[in-house]
C-alpha cells in the first residue's frame, strides 16, 4: 500500500560537492520504507517540475527519514534549498525491499552518492551478517556517509579516482581484492551505471544486488516508463521489480 | 447536481476518466478507480509487446515526454490475469486497443466482445509505434474504414482515439462519426523530440509524445474544434489536472474528460479532479451538464 503524506523538513545539510543530505519528519512511510525501497517527492511551488522526484531512503529514526542526493538539475536544486520547516508532498514506500540475508560475507559498494541507500541496508544486515564497506567516489569531496559507515562498526575502505583520499582508483577494482579473501560473498551495489556494468563479470562469480537509478514517470508501476532490459528478454519495471535487482538478471 | 454521463448505454458515475497508459490496467489503485467515472486500460494489443528501448520517459517544461511504445501482455494474458482483477472494479473499465492492421483491431474486437467490459477505445494515434497508431490517425479514410470494420464486430460503447498530430481532427472525428463510432477522444500525445546535453536523441525511442499542462490549451482548441464538427460526445483530454481544467474541456464541449499524466504524478489525481468537479457543481448551482457543456462557443468572437 502506497502512502501519500506531507512531510516536513528537519535538516538540511551540505555533505559533499553539490550533495546534500535532508531528514524529513514524516510519520506514515517512514515507518514502513525498508532498506532498498524509495519515495517520490515533489518538488514545492514548481508546477512546471511535474513529476515526482525518485530517492531511495538512506536511514530511517523515529518517525523521520533522510535522503541524500545530488543536485543535477532544477527541480534537485530546489530540494537542496529548502529550509527547516518546509514541507514536502512524498509517495511512498516505493519499489520492493532489497533481499536480506543471513550469516553471510556482505560487501556494500557505493559510487559516489550511491553510498546513501545503502547505509541504511548495512545498518539492518549487520545485524546477522559480517559487512564491510568499500566506497569510491572521482574525488574526496564526493564520498559520502563515510563516518556513518565507520560508526556502525563496519570496516570501510575507501577509494577515489583522483587519489584524494583513500587508494587511487575505481572502486570495482577496489572491490576484488576484499572479495577474493571470503567465503560466498554477497554484494550489494549502487552507483552510476557504468560502475555497475564493471560488475557485471563479478555477478557470473558472485551474488550481486544492484541498486538501479532511471528515470521514472509515476514510481508506482503503472506508466511503464522505468524501463530496464531483461537477460530473458523484455524488460522489468524498475519503480515496480526493482529498484535492487540481481545484477546477473539484466542487460547493461 | 447528479454527475452521471450516460453515453450509448454505458453510465458514467461522473465525467472524469483514467486516460490509457497513466493507470495501468485499472486494477493497481482499486480504491481510486471505484469514484472515477470510468477508467481506460494500457493499451493491448494481440501479441505481448516489450515495447521500446529505455530511457521512455523525460520531463520537459510543464510536461512530459514519453516513449513507451506499447509495452503490454497480449490479449491473452489480458483475459486469463487481468480480466477477472478488473471484476472488482465498480466503474465502466474501457480497454484501449491498439494494432497495426485492421484485421488485428477486428480480431481484438471479437475476442473481447463476450467480456464484461464496458467499450472499447480504439487508439488510432500513438505516436510511438512504427505500425498503425498514429499513421491510422493521420488519415481520416484509414479511420473510417477501421472503425466501420470494428463497429461490425461490436455491440459495446466504442470510442476512436484521435491524433492531432499534422492532421485537422475534425476531419478524422466526422469520418469515425460516419463509421458509426459512439464517441471520439482526443487529444492524444504530441509528436516530440527530446535532445541531450551532445545534441543526441535522449529517448531510446528516439521520438515521444507530448503531454502535461503544457499541451493543454492546444488540446483545448481541438476539442472544441471537434465538439462543433460532430454530433457523437466528445471525451476531451490533454494536461487536465484540476476541476478547472475539466471545467473548461466540458465549456468547449466535451461530454467526458480523461486524466493522464496528472495520474503519474498522483495515484489520486484524476479523484483530485472529480472532488473539484463536484464542488464547482455545488457551489456554482450547475443543474444538469447541459448548463455549461459547449458554452465556450457563446463567448467572444465566435
Amino acid at each position: 500500500m502506497i502512502n501519500w503524506s506531507m512531510g516536513q523538513v528537519v535538516e538540511v545539510a551540505r555533505v559533499g560537492a553539490e550533495i546534500y543530505s535532508v531528514w524529513i519528519s514524516e510519520r506514515k512511510i517512514s515507518r514502513k520504507v525498508k532498506p532498498g525501497q524509495f519515495i517520490g517527492v515533489k518538488v514545492p511551488e514548481r508546477d512546471d517540475l511535474l513529476l515526482r522526484r525518485p530517492f531511495s531512503v538512506a536511514d530511517v529514526k523515529g518517525g523521520k527519514m533522510r535522503i541524500v542526493f545530488r543536485v543535477v538539475g532544477a527541480g534537485t536544486a530546489k530540494l537542496a534549498h529548502s529550509k527547516k520547516g518546509d514541507r514536502w508532498d512524498i509517495i511512498g514506500p516505493l519499489g520492493k525491499p532489497a533481499p536480506l540475508v543471513q550469516n553471510k560475507s556482505v560487501v556494500v559498494c557505493g559510487g559516489g552518492v550511491g553510498a546513501a541507500p545503502l547505509f541504511y541496508l548495512t545498518r539492518v544486515l549487520k545485524e546477522k551478517n559480517r559487512v564491510v564497506a568499500v566506497l569510491g567516489a572521482r574525488r574526496a569531496a564526493e564520498l559520502v556517509m563515510v563516518s556513518e559507515f565507520r560508526q556502525l562498526g563496519v570496516k570501510v575502505y575507501l577509494t577515489t579516482e583522483d587519489g584524494s583520499k583513500g587508494i587511487r582508483g575505481l572502486v570495482t577494482e577496489a572491490l576484488e581484492p576484499v572479495i577474493k579473501v571470503m567465503e560466498k560473498p554477497v554484494v550489494y551495489a549502487c552507483g552510476p551505471e557504468g560502475m555497475l556494468k564493471a560488475l557485471c563479470p563479478l555477478s557470473r562469480k558472485a551474488k550481486v544486488w544492484a541498486f538501479f537509478e532511471e528515470r521514472m514517470g509515476c514510481g508506482t508501476g503503472v506508466c511503464y516508463g522505468c524501463a530496464l532490459p531483461k537477460k530473458d528478454g523484455g524488460y522489468l519495471r524498475l519503480c515496480q521489480d526493482g529498484p535492487v535487482v540481481s545484477l546477473d538478471e539484466v542487460v547493461l | 447536481m447528479t454527475l452521471e454521463v450516460v453515453i450509448r448505454d454505458v453510465k458514467f458515475p461522473n465525467p472524469v476518466l483514467a486516460a490509457s497508459g497513466t493507470f495501468g490496467f485499472g486494477w493497481e489503485f482499486l480504491a481510486v478507480a471505484n469514484r472515477l467515472g470510468g477508467v481506460v486500460t494500457k493499451g493491448l494489443t494481440i501479441a505481448p509487446r516489450a515495447g521500446n528501448p529505455p530511457p521512455r520517459i523525460v520531463e520537459t517544461a510543464s510536461g512530459v515526454v514519453n516513449s513507451v511504445g506499447l509495452e503490454n501482455p497480449g490479449v491473452e494474458v489480458f483475459k486469463r490475469e487481468i480480466l477477472p482483477r478488473l471484476q472488482r472494479v465498480k466503474c465502466p473499465v474501457i480497454v484501449n486497443l491498439a494494432a497495426g492492421k485492421e484485421e488485428e483491431f477486428c480480431e481484438l474486437t471479437e475476442t473481447l466482445e463476450q467480456t464484461p467490459v464496458a467499450g472499447l477505445e480504439l487508439n488510432l494515434s500513438c505516436p510511438n509505434v512504427k505500425e498503425g497508431g498514429v499513421v491510422f490517425g493521420q488519415d481520416a479514410l484509414q479511420v473510417e474504414k477501421i472503425t466501420r470494420a470494428v463497429r461490425k464486430r461490436t455491440g459495446k460503447l466504442l470510442i476512436v482515439k484521435l491524433t492531432a498530430n499534422f492532421v485537422d481532427p475534425a476531419d478524422t472525428a466526422k469520418a469515425a462519426e460516419a463509421a458509426g463510432a459512439d464517441a471520439v477522444s482526443l487529444i492524444n500525445t504530441l509528436f516530440a523530440l527530446v535532445l541531450d546535453q551532445e545534441g543526441k536523441p535522449l529517448l531510446g525511442g528516439r521520438t515521444g509524445g507530448l503531454s502535461g499542462p503544457a499541451i493543454k490549451p492546444f488540446a483545448l482548441f481541438c476539442v472544441e474544434r471537434v465538439a462543433r464538427a460532430v454530433k457523437i460526445p466528445v471525451i476531451g483530454m490533454g494536461g487536465i489536472k484540476t476541476g478547472q481544467d475539466a471545467f473548461e474541456f466540458i465549456c468547449a464541449g466535451a461530454h467526458l474528460i480523461q486524466v493522464g499524466t496528472a495520474n503519474l504524478v498522483k495515484p489520486d489525481g484524476a479523484l483530485e479532479v472529480v472532488k473539484e468537479l463536484r464542488r464547482m457543481a455545488r457551489t456554482r448551482g450547475w443543474q444538469s451538464w447541459d448548463d455549461i457543456r459547449g458554452k465556450a462557443g457563446e463567448g467572444r468572437f465566435s
